[in-house]
């Protein structure tokens, strides 16, 4: 399974919660042709464990409040009887969100974020932006999208994954 | 700043400014999209869409604006200044009180009736046209971010001494509720969402500091260069003009205040330039409260007398020449 799975974030206790809804997110896809596509949304909550410990989970959410760490998952899965080539999946990141510092990071797939509404992409060393004038390096607060451009094809019923988090102003 | 410009956009706010966050009823909706080639061929599918309801935090800080307030036993009346402010992210009401038994000073000051008012004018001052707070009546309602200025009014008791300390205490509770930061007010919040308690618990609390004074001094001198040219630079032949305003706090009278001050190095006394509250006064001694003492150095002198906090600001003007 794991070779089929592109891990996207460090293991953590979060995210083995977040395995699994990955792995019935297959159902859930709704896009068309041969990928199918899904995309969750979940945000951090702090609960206690059995040994009274506070540890961090990610559970679905419909509500949200400043503050609050928002997760993005995409999952797809090639449903198609050929390979499907040079896969980028992009997603827009909301005014009101900040991208988190890494939180993009996947094994497999090159992240790169845009500034300028989703025009141009680029690292996140590489982006610059211009502000009253004058230059300066981009930082997570300009980013307007995230996306993963994936460094091999993507076999016939493979899947892969990728998420981000962001925090609400 | 990103967030209200976001709300702007989908629930027409004006709101501009927003610490407090991004504005509770914003719908945050996501579609992400997935390119990829097909034996050649482009195509893109479109992921379903999320969508996060922004909810109701509720918040709240009191922050102290008066300095330590200087009294003596039996004044009336004496009014700390706070500011009340919204930090959570809807439109929220709070309610208000005062508290003179804390723990950590000498004495409890006597809650004037009736005890709490809105700086009403504006004026960072405590006076007439302030009125005051009536409990379920007129709770100040707060937009985000949205503050209120409100004075605690007390007594000062008698039998105090020097250097005693009282504190008068405001608390502004949210009108939904107070809890541990997490706890949900369910439907509660501005439109019907929920309205969950923040970091602050709902309720903020902050007290100000009564310090029983002796009569105190100060004097603050302020320098204005008139130079030869029409300028203000200190060139050889501009004109210095110094004004101290010398303020009385505290309780009791200073006797036989007097002011001195030594002609700067440099400078030259412009004869007959003194004024005290710009009544002039001339340079010899004797004849009135100023003189200029060529003594030992060159020294203004003004016999101020007896000053009491009562009596107001004593201003003295006086000019040098640079050589």
């Amino acid at each position: 399974m794991s070779a089929l799975i592109n891990k996207f974030l460090p293991p953590s206790t979060a995210f083995a919660t977040l395995f699994v809804l990955f792995l019935s997110g297959a159902a859930l896809a709704q896009g068309k042709g041969h990928l199918e596509v899904t995309t969750i949304v979940q945000k951090e909550i702090h609960v206690e464990n059995e040994d009274g410990d506070s540890e961090t989970q990610l559970v679905v959410a419909e509500t949200v409040l400043p503050g609050e760490h928002v997760v993005y998952t995409i999952t797809f899965v090639n449903v198609g009887e050929a390979a499907a080539e040079n896969v980028v999946i992009t997603n827009p990141i909301s005014e009101s969100l900040t991208y988190v510092a890494g939180s993009a990071s996947n094994g497999s797939m090159q992240v790169e974020f845009s500034v300028d509404g989703g025009k141009a992409f680029g690292l996140a060393s590489e982006l610059r932006i211009v502000d009253n004038g004058v230059e300066r390096p981009a930082t997570t607060n300009d980013y307007t999208h995230v996306r993963w451009v994936m460094q091999n094809e993507l076999e016939v019923g493979a899947k892969g994954s990728a998420s981000f988090a962001a925090v609400l102003q | 700043m990103r967030a209200s410009v976001f709300a702007c956009a989908l629930l027409g706010y004006s709101v501009v400014a927003d610490a407090a966050g991004t504005p509770v009823g914003t719908v945050i909706e996501n579609t992400a999209s997935v390119t990829f080639d097909l034996a050649g061929t482009p195509t893109t599918v479109l992921t379903n869409t999320t969508s996060l309801t922004v909810v109701e935090r509720v918040d709240v800080v009191v922050t102290l604006q008066s300095p330590q307030i200087l009294v003596a036993a039996n004044d009336t009346d004496r009014a700390l200044l706070f500011t009340v402010t919204n930090t959570g992210n809807g439109t929220e009401a709070f309610t208000l009180s005062i508290d003179n038994v804390l723990g950590s000073d000498d004495f409890d000051p006597v809650a004037a009736v009736p005890a709490i008012y809105f700086d009403t004018d504006a004026s960072g001052d405590f006076n007439a046209g302030d009125l005051p707070y009536t409990l379920g009546v007129n709770d100040p309602n707060l937009a985000a971010d949205g503050t209120v200025d409100i004075f605690l009014v007390n007594d000062i008791p008698g039998g105090v001494v020097n250097g005693n300390i009282g504190r008068s205490q405001l608390t502004a509770t949210s009108a939904t509720g107070t809890g541990v930061p997490g706890t949900v007010f369910a439907g509660q919040g501005d439109g019907g969402v929920d309205a969950v308690i923040g970091s602050t618990g709902g309720e903020a609390l902050e007290f100000g500091e009564y310090l029983v004074s002796d009569v105190q001094i100060t004097a603050v001198k302020t320098q204005a260069v008139a130079d030869p040219f029409g300028g203000s630079e200190p060139v050889p032949g501009a004109t210095i003009t110094y004004t101290i305003t010398v303020d009385v706090v505290g309780a009791g009278t200073a006797t036989a205040s007097v002011f001195n001050d030594v002609i700067p190095t440099f400078t030259t006394f412009v004869p007959n330039s003194i004024t005290l509250n710009t009544a002039p006064l001339t340079d010899a001694l004797g004849d009135d409260a100023g003189d200029f003492d060529t003594s030992v150095v060159p020294t203004i002198v003004v016999r101020l007398g007896d000053l009491t906090a009562a009596g107001g600001t004593q201003t003295v003007v006086f000019q040098v020449t640079i050589d």
